[in-house]
């Protein structure tokens, strides 16, 4: 590298640590660093991280709402790792598609398809290997049979809760605060199987470019006011939808249920201005003297 | 040796999390409300950044850097670009409160972790040009035409301090060495 191409990576090295740069000068620095084999120098990030911490006021706390909104954020990450196979949902015959916030949320997750996708052709790979070298075996090929979870649809799956929980809860759940919403239908719960399925008619088409619907528990275990995230879904045409139920993190005991609307990909936290439908649960009257 | 929270985090453990929360939480929080002076817009970005930590957790290499300052180094990346997004202005009546700089006040009761305090010994060594420049820019966010309103330094002065203060700071840290990048040190 000559000495003023060099001045230049400084120069944009600085900058980047102390100002931010454009996307040009980023992609400048990115050009000159591929060009001449430089590993991307931090030095200068990590000086200006240390001046930082000088400003910093060790008195200030962060707020407790804002903590309880992180921690939801870290379990969905970690969830999102450990089933990756419930990242993306889809409902085919009853017109919702289901897509849990966390999915449209998740980007650094993406690459788990990918790397499973890597080792099915690394798999293959040493299968046809192996089998190369025995030409004369007779391999014998099954058509896969596709899994249960892959072939139910949500109202059978909900069918198979009902059937086999036995602290199934029913929950009635009727219109929130939108006069011109009137939907109904129930959810079902188990609080074991932490898992249930809200059916409801009369919810209205969405955009989902504009819009999505997103469901909510509020629990036992977890401040009203920021309830349990239960996944965020669309409605594509008229009629009964059944969407699954797919808590972020552990919903104990739910008291309600709620739909709300929000943008496009959900939020982490709702302030619950547009509530769709609600679904309180009723708790057993006091016997009469 | 103990292992690193972030390095714990990486690996899943799920405890790390809130002990990450608890001995970065404030940190973080305190630096960006420094940055954007709006709590408001502080809850936002202080959510957004803590999720690059939980992805980028990974990438922490104790060998590089103390965890303390790999994290306000991502803080620091995530406020960059929200304060370019937002083609901030500073306010006139603010510019006295962020002028009056921390590096040089006598708080005896101003608790510093042990990279803050190497970085404030750093910063002292400094010019004071530099290390006002500096500090308008990296603790408060200031740009250099915003530092320029505030300061009356011409543009052009204002980049130069902060470019021969940061490659000294730098040295002094031990990150750096001028005479590699031949800096020249007036």
């Amino acid at each position: 590298m000559n000495e003023n191409t060099e001045e230049i990576r400084l120069d944009l090295l600085i900058k980047q640590a102390v100002y931010g740069l454009t996307e040009a000068e980023q992609e400048q620095l990115d050009d000159l660093d591929i060009q001449h084999l430089n590993k991307h120098d931090e030095s200068f990030a990590r000086t200006a991280a240390a001046i930082a911490l000088v400003g910093v006021d060790q008195k200030d706390a962060m707020p407790a709402a804002l903590r309880s909104k992180i921690l939801a954020d870290a379990y969905e990450l970690y969830d999102a790792r450990e089933k990756p196979k419930n990242a993306e949902y889809e409902v085919e015959n009853n017109s919702a598609v289901f897509t849990p916030a966390a999915a449209a949320r998740r980007p650094f997750w993406d690459w788990f398809g990918w790397a499973v996708a890597a080792a099915a052709v690394i798999v293959l790979g040493i299968n046809l290997y192996t089998t190369r070298l025995k030409p004369n075996e007779i391999v014998k090929v099954q058509t896969p049979t596709p899994s249960p979870e892959q072939v139910l649809k949500p109202e059978q799956m909900r069918e198979q809760l009902i059937a086999s929980a036995s602290d199934l809860m029913r929950v009635n759940v009727g219109a929130g605060n939108m006069k011109d919403m009137q939907p109904s239908g129930d959810v079902v719960w188990s609080n074991a199987k932490q898992t249930g399925y809200l059916r409801l008619t009369g919810l209205p088409k969405n955009d989902p470019g504009k819009q999505t619907y997103q469901l909510w528990i509020v629990a036992e275990n977890q401040d009203p006011k920021t309830p349990v995230d239960g996944g965020v879904f669309n409605v594509n045409s008229d009629g009964e939808v059944v969407i699954p139920i797919d808590p972020k993190v552990k919903a104990l005991n739910p008291k309600a249920f709620a739909v709300t609307i929000e943008k496009p990909g959900g939020v982490p936290v709702s302030k619950q201005e547009k509530v769709a439908a609600l679904g309180k649960v009723e708790t057993p009257k006091a016997p009469q003297a | 040796m103990a292992q690193a929270i972030l390095q714990r985090i990486a690996a899943g453990d799920r405890a790390a999390v809130q002990e990450c929360l608890d001995k970065y939480g404030g940190l973080v929080w305190s630096i960006a409300r420094k940055m954007l002076r709006s709590n408001e817009d502080a809850e936002d970005i202080v959510q957004e950044i803590f999720v690059d930590i939980w992805k980028n957790a990974e990438r922490y290499d104790d060998t590089q850097s103390s965890e303390t300052t790999f994290v306000a180094m991502i803080a620091r990346r995530r406020l960059i670009d929200r304060i370019r997004f937002m083609n901030r202005r500073i306010s006139a009546d603010s510019i006295e409160d962020v002028t009056t700089e921390p590096f040089t006040r006598s708080d005896e009761n101003m608790q510093l972790c042990v990279e803050a305090k190497e970085a404030a010994a750093a910063m002292k060594n400094l010019r004071p040009e530099q290390r006002q420049v500096l500090y308008l820019s990296i603790v408060q966010g200031l740009s250099h035409q915003e530092i320029s309103d505030a300061t009356g330094m011409p543009l052009g002065t204002v980049k130069t301090h902060a470019r021969r203060g940061i490659l000294q700071a730098r040295e002094a840290l031990g990150l750096g060495n001028l005479q590699d990048t031949k800096e020249a040190s007036v």
